[in-house]
């Protein structure tokens, strides 16, 4: 019984000298294959690298960008850092909440957004900034987030 | 000044391997292989080099240890974790200009004798993956890189590692634990991993603005590296300005220009012709600065000499309109977030601090609150494991220190007079 | 020599340590937290801050190494302040609800809140809440009160290596959790407890039941259960144990503990336990008084070897009780029964296995240190899984592989899964095939020296055949034996360790002289699993019936002379039957009496209702027994007899290490040995001892290898094998190895049955231990997801029946189970894997059972049948 993720962790071991470092891209490989990192899936990382499950869940509750839940489709990932909070981007969360529905650290009620308040994500020249899955968003108005968000389905 | 890091950059296609040959790309790695590694070394410490990423580390001395270290093989590292809050320098190198980042550290790895690069890019720039990977194929394909680079008989391979959101793998240690699939815990140190880092063996850890200079130093020679900017610690420099100027952005200047011609000359003063408020000089982390002290040339030496540090050149412009207090507030909370939870004073001090600050800012301020927050502030400061507890104190005793009158107003109005 | 100066005083020292360690040798104490003897370094809870001139802040003394010039100093107001301020940082996360708190009194935390003076109490946010988890059977855990130390991750990581654990989350939200975030789901060693220096893991066993000073007594004494041997200190109130705790960095287990070491003493408390003596009366068990049960013993045992003959009477020693129990049984029956009928459950395969590596290999040949695994740079691991069979020799595998020696296992090992063993699964009892491989290899690659000339002539007898054509049979890749055989040959110091499975077979012998003879060429050593606390003491006691106390074959007159008179007894010339040759004597009338002490036939042996049939057949079955065990339902008479807490006497561990085991409880009723003494006295033969001491002091004159050996020595040390005494040297000039078919051909059915050997459950005892019984609340069939699945099985309850009869249980799909077979553990009454046997044929060397893979069948039911 082959683990779905494992053809792909076989090109990412062999980048590092030692399996346990395929860890971290692994624990991607199943969030992107469940959308969460679930107890199965988690066992699934540890039956792949030979590493133990609580080790592993060490590892993934340690670093914020895995999701211990089930997620919304789209995950918006908005900065409040200073730069970004000194140019309204607490404001934008409130526009999130009452528009979509949606509480920092929840997910709407239709599935549709989760919303992630995050430290600087290096978009500081353009603030306010968030990234919508993988996209980057910058220089973020009162206006312009709901057009952009209206973009994600 | 010449363009060197930032080079191209507004070329859509910056990133492609033939923008980057066309402008000499790829020539001083193909002059370095010339070189014996050593040789290479010594010129870094002629340049005077200074690493980017935050503390200013002296290049060439943190080589020079690394490369006496008889283990092998020995693995060079690209600190691309940006996670200092008001940093976005190393994003454009690593979107735009990946190549002059792969190519310094090709040379850089020739100099170690270090046939492993691994870049640690953080979890916050996914399009950046891509295009190094992209990038690196590029330049494997071409023979820069990869076994027998240029047919100088010496091998790099290089590799992306993905971060996942946290701030303290940026310190080089914890960067380690996590490159090996571990939690981003600080090591204790000694051993410094120019002896025993990642896997047990000798690895350097750099910047990518640090390894980014390497083409162009080798490319100039130290003495006319070493002529640029400040004498005590040369070379171009990149700032990234956010806040209330005109216009931010990311800027390549010489080493110890001001922060006042930062702001002023170069980012067409405050927005709205507001009046400036405190700048962060360097990064969350290091001690703001009152309107009346940005004099100060930004570099590694003369700075802490101004009562702040360079940092990693992140600018932090703050106008009238900013309340201090929630300003610290928001910087605690970062502290707190992102504390890895390995030793007590950073992990329950720091939290302590932070709700302190919330109290405050939230209108229930106490008095001997302030006094509080200096004498937790000092129980934590040079008791941490690692500089990301200490700069957390020093984040509330430095605003204390030049914004007292904000916090007295905060506790005696119950909340903040600003708004 | 490394000098540095601290607090004013110059310290020597031969080698560089820790700060900690250097004020420690200097007699300075350091507070500390986070730092803990034998965990991986740390440096996180700040509180071992001192002063080193020269360096600007203050330093971790439990991560920095002194160097030489270095000036310390240890105590100054600056440390106190850093200190307390560490200590209020702590406070601010922590309940401080010490009034009702198990740690209350011995936690280090409040102790050093008292020394360095509790603050003012400035902290008035609101604290974090986290409710107390009791979801967990064993463990309790109060992570409120969790000062995130990690001592309990590094203790269970780094050197448990069960890896159960983690710091979950990062910063102000670390918090200690199993992977389930509720239930352990581990292997319940319960060193995590002993590591936390607050009430964050409690043991549910005592928890709100006692407070640390209320203790009345702390023994010092060896685990009970299996042939490691581990030290731990017994903790008793109200005559009962509270709690087992070992020392840390003590004891050949170095303080750590296994589950049913530190969980498993709740059976000596049961309420079942026998209290009077019972004899039968109108078929009933009655309660007697001691005087009339041992007039009756004596007169029916008598009366047996006036009209039969001694060797009418058989004998069964026990494997948990202790040395003296065992010496003083096989003199009674020899001396006083007049027969060789001896045997114990040793028989099962250690003794058996053991007899035959000796008489390859030599005497004393599996005499080796467990501490040594770690030296090892190869470990082949076959018969078994050392981390369930004998857990702490089975951490010292781990520890060995962490170090970078690599694990062979001939067939899977569960708990060695995360230490990268290279696995070698043949197909279902083909190991053999495997093992003559490599032996095939081994001496191509190494040859022979001529050491053990018989020896050698029958390796090359056995390997004649081309190697890779053996490995054919075995299911196996040739490439995968090749590989094992060049790690193997390559090694400075390899290690075999062989477990039960692979003795109890019918090829048994012939694995044991492969591994013997692999050994012998790669120069390894050899270590033979033992599941129960005295195997190897009811062995060297003689409690076998062809050797006498001390291995020496009774069959030659000058040893049974000379034992006889040392002892003053006399002794048959003939040699006895073995435990499997008792029963048919008993079913056939041979036997007319049999004497059990500490051992469940009835229950713990194969061959289902044909050893229950043969008991039956008996005119008087005596049982000496802690509980009224099935064999005990059956017998004549019954006597109550003390628990290994209740006594004291010795222990000798699986690598011959002779250990004291000592009183802890009080409680009346009598230790074998006292029995059988005063039983003797009945019969006419005067055996007198005043303490176990003096049944000792006579074993240390009657058994050649126990030569001088008193208590006073084993205390001081001279525990180790071979003590101040004398093996036998030598080794058989003659190679008995007798091959037979491994397949099982006992009964009918697809499935091979196999016996599982859970960590928490061995039987009798741990049965009556509560907490071990909520692990593995009931009996289950373990069998191979494919299996499964051509079953339509996917868990429920199953049918599993053979000739001797069938079970229900439930079913538990499990991976690490061979195609074609199922596992099924003994410790459930109507449901053990032994009750399921048909007579098992009975290895002609080794006279051990096979019963290893007698045939059943698997049926699923449905609906929710009961079992
Ligand atoms: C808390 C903390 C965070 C850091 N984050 C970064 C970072 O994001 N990027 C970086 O280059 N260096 C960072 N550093 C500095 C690194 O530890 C290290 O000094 C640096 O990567 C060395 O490179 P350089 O010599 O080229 O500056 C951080 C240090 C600390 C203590
Ligand atoms: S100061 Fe301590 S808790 Fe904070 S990040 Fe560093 S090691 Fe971790
Ligand atoms: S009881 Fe043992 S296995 Fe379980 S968590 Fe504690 S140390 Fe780990
Ligand atoms: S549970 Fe105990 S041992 Fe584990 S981290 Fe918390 S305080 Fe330390
Ligand atoms: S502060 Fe928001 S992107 Fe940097
Ligand atoms: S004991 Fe040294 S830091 Fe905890």
């Amino acid at each position: 019984m082959k683990s779905q993720i494992a053809d792909e962790l076989e090109c990412v071991k062999a980048k590092y000298p030692a399996e346990r470092a395929a860890l971290l891209p692994a624990l991607y490989l199943a969030q992107r294959k469940y959308g969460w990192l679930s107890a199965e899936a988690m066992d699934e990382v540890s039956r792949e690298l030979r590493v133990p499950k609580a080790t592993v869940r060490g590892v993934a509750t340690f670093y914020a960008m895995y999701r211990h839940k089930q997620v919304g489709r789209n995950v918006i990932q908005l900065c409040t850092n200073v730069s970004c909070m000194i140019l309204g981007a607490e404001r934008l969360v409130d526009i999130i909440r009452e528009k979509y529905g949606v509480e920092p650290g929840g997910t709407s009620a239709d599935g549709r957004f989760s919303l992630v308040i995050m430290e600087c994500i290096g978009a500081c020249g353009t603030a306010p900034a968030m990234l919508v899955n993988t996209d980057f968003h910058e220089s973020l108005t009162q206006e312009n987030i709901v057009t952009i968000l209206e973009g994600y389905r | 000044m010449e363009k060197v890091l930032l080079a191209n950059i507004d070329n859509p296609k910056s990133a492609e391997i033939g923008v980057y040959e066309a402008s000499g790309g790829y020539d001083s790695l193909r002059k370095s292989l010339e070189l014996a590694p050593d040789d290479i070394i010594e010129t870094v410490k002629k340049a005077n080099l200074r690493g980017r990423g935050g503390a200013g580390f002296p290049t060439g001395m943190k080589w020079m240890f690394a490369s006496k270290d008889p283990k092998f093989p020995k693995y060079l590292v690209c600190n691309a974790d940006e996670g200092e809050p008001g940093t976005f320098k190393d994003r454009p190198i690593l979107e735009k200009n990946p190549h002059i980042l792969i190519e310094g550290m090709a040379i850089s790895g020739h100099a170690l004798k270090a046939e492993f690069g691994y870049i640690y890019l953080r979890g916050e720039y996914p399009a950046a993956k891509g295009i190094l990977e992209e990038a690196i194929r590029q330049a494997e394909a071409k023979g820069y890189i990869g076994d027998n680079m240029m047919g100088s008989g010496r091998n790099f391979k290089l590799a992306v590692h993905q971060g996942a959101g946290a701030y303290i793998c940026g310190e080089e240690t914890a960067l380690i634990e996590s490159l090996e699939g571990k939690k981003g815990h600080p090591r204790i140190k000694p051993p410094f991993p120019v002896n025993v880092g990642a896997w047990g063996m000798p690895t350097i850890v750099n910047n990518v603005e640090t390894l980014s200079n390497m083409p162009f130093l080798m490319r100039v020679g130290p003495e006319a590296y070493a002529a640029i900017g400040s004498k005590e610690c040369p070379g171009p420099k990149l700032f990234c300005v956010s806040g209330h100027v005109n216009k931010p952005g990311v800027y390549e200047l010489p080493m110890g220009v001001t922060l006042r011609e930062i702001i002023y000359d170069h980012c067409g003063g405050i927005k709205n012709g507001k009046t400036l408020k405190a700048v962060i000089p360097g990064g969350i982390s290091t001690p703001v600065l009152p309107p009346d002290k940005i004099d100060c040339p930004m570099d590694f030496v003369n700075m802490p000499k101004h009562g702040s540090m360079l940092g990693s050149g992140a600018v932090i412009v703050m106008d009238e309109s900013v309340c201090l207090v929630k300003v610290c507030l928001r910087a605690l909370k970062f502290f707190e977030h992102e504390s890895c939870g390995k030793c007590t004073p950073c992990r329950d001090g720091v939290s302590w601090l932070r709700q302190v600050l919330a109290r405050i800012e939230g209108g229930e301020g106490r008095p001997g609150d302030i006094e509080l927050l200096s004498e937790v502030a000092g129980n934590i400061t040079g008791k941490t494991f690692c500089p990301l507890g200490d700069g957390a104190a020093s984040v509330v005793l430095n605003f204390i220190k030049h914004f007292r009158d904000e916090f007295d107003m905060h506790i005696a109005r119950k909340g903040c007079p600003i708004k | 020599m490394i000098k540095v100066t601290i607090n004013g005083r110059e310290v020597q020292l031969d080698k560089q340590v820790t700060i900690l360690e250097a004020a420690r040798r200097a007699g300075i104490k350091i507070p500390t937290l986070c730092h803990f003897e034998g965990l991986e370094m740390y440096g996180g809870c700040r509180l071992c801050l001192v002063e080193v001139e020269k360096m600007p802040r203050l330093q971790t003394s439990c991560t920095l190494m002194v160097t030489d010039g270095m000036v310390i100093t240890t105590e100054s107001e600056q440390i106190a302040a850093a200190r307390r301020g560490m200590l209020e940082f702590i406070l601010t996360n922590h309940p401080l609800d010490c009034p009702f708190c198990d740690k209350a009194g011995e936690c280090e935390l409040q102790d050093l809140v008292y020394l360095y003076g509790g603050t003012e109490g400035r902290f008035t946010e609101p604290k974090a809440k986290h409710p107390e988890s009791n979801v967990d059977p064993i463990l309790a855990r109060n992570i409120e009160r969790c000062i995130s130390c990690t001592r309990c991750v590094r203790m269970c990581d780094g050197v448990v290596g069960a890896s159960a654990i983690s710091m979950i989350n990062r910063g102000r939200h670390t918090v200690m959790e199993p992977f389930s975030g509720g239930k352990f789901d581990c292997e319940y060693c319960g060193n995590c407890l002993t590591v936390c220096p607050v009430g964050s893991i409690l043991s549910r066993l005592y928890k709100e039941t006692y407070r640390p000073w209320q203790v009345e007594r702390t023994v010092r004494t060896v685990c009970g259960h299996c042939g490691v041997g581990c030290s731990y200190d017994l903790q008793v109130r109200d005559e009962a144990i509270k709690r087992v705790i070992p020392r840390i960095g003590e004891g050949l287990n170095r303080g750590l503990l296994c589950a049913r070491g530190r969980f498993g003493y709740e059976f000596v408390g049961a309420k079942d336990r026998l209290k009077k003596p019972l004899v039968r009366r109108d078929g009933n068990l009655v309660e007697t008084t001691w005087d009339e049960a041992l007039g009756f013993i004596a007169a029916k045992l008598s009366e047996v070897i006036k009209t039969h003959g001694g060797e009418a009477v058989a004998g069964i020693a026990s494997v948990r009780c202790t040395n003296e129990d065992n010496y003083v049984f096989q003199k009674f029956m020899r001396g006083v029964v007049g027969t060789n009928n001896i045997d114990s459950a040793a028989r099962m395969g250690f003794s058996g296995a053991q007899a035959y590596l000796e008489s390859l290999r030599g005497q004393g040949v599996s005499a080796n240190v467990i501490a040594g695994l770690a030296k090892s740079d190869v470990i082949f691991v076959a018969g078994g899984d050392p981390t369930m069979v004998t857990p702490i020799l089975g951490l010292e595998i781990r520890g060995a592989a962490k170090k970078g020696a690599k694990i062979i296992s001939l067939d899977p090992a569960p708990g060695l899964e995360f230490f990268n063993p290279h696995k070698i699964v043949p197909s279902l009892f083909a190991e053999g095939a495997v093992l003559e491989s490599l032996l095939c290899r081994a001496v191509s690659a190494r040859g022979m020296t001529g050491e053990l000339p018989h020896l050698e002539e029958a390796i090359r007898a056995a390997v004649s055949a081309e190697c890779a054509g053996v490995a054919a049979q075995s299911g196996v890749p040739d490439a995968e034996i090749e590989k094992a055989s060049a790690t193997i040959s390559g090694s400075q110091s390899p290690a075999f360790v062989i477990g039960p499975d692979i003795v109890q077979r019918a090829d048994g012998n012939r694995n044991l002289f492969l591994l013997a003879a692999l050994s012998y060429v790669t120069g390894g050593r050899i270590f033979l699993l033992s599941g129960k606390a005295n195997e190897q003491g009811a062995v060297d006691m003689g409690c076998l019936p062809d050797t006498l106390p001390g291995g020496r074959p009774l069959a030659i007159d000058g040893f049974r002379k000379r034992h006889e008179d040392a002892c003053g007894m006399s002794v048959p010339a003939r040699e006895g039957l073995s435990l499997m040759e008792m029963f048919p004597a008993m079913a056939d009338g041979r036997i007319k009496a049999l004497y059990v002490i500490g051992e469940n036939p009835a229950f713990n042996l194969p061959g289902g209702n044909s050893i229950k049939s043969a008991l039956e057949k008996l005119d008087l079955l005596v049982v000496q027994d802690i509980f009224l065990t099935e064999t005990a339902k059956m017998a004549d008479i019954v006597l109550p007899a003390l628990s290994w807490a209740e006594k004291d006497g010795t222990f000798t561990n699986l690598e011959r290490r002779i250990q004291r085991v000592r009183r802890g409880v009080n409680r009346e009723g009598r230790e074998d040995w006292r029995i059988l003494c005063d039983l003797a006295g009945r019969m006419g033969a005067a055996m007198e001892y005043a303490s176990s001491e003096a049944v000792m002091s006579e074993i240390a004159r009657v058994s050649p290898v126990h030569r001088d050996l008193h208590y006073s020595d084993i205390e001081a040390g001279a525990m180790q094998w071979p003590y101040h005494g004398e093996p036998l040297r030598g080794e058989a000039s003659t190679v008995s190895l007798v091959t037979a078919s491994a397949r099982p051909t006992v009964g009918s059915g697809r499935f091979a049955l196999l016996v599982d050997r859970p960590l928490f459950q061995s039987g009798t005892l741990t049965r009556r231990s509560k907490a071990l019984l909520k692990l593995i609340p009931k009996a289950t069939v373990k069998m191979n997801p494919l299996d499964a699945a051509s079953l339509g099985i996917s868990g429920g309850i199953v049918r599993v029946s053979s000739d001797a009869g069938s079970v229900e249980l439930e079913a538990v799909i499990d991976s690490s189970v061979q195609m074609g077979a199922v596992k099924i553990s003994n410790h459930f009454e109507g449901a053990g894997v032994f009750g399921l046997m048909t007579k098992p044929p009975v290895d002609p060397v080794t006279k051990a059972p096979a019963f290893e893979g007698c045939l059943v069948a698997v049926e699923p039911l449905k609906g929710d049948a009961k079992s």
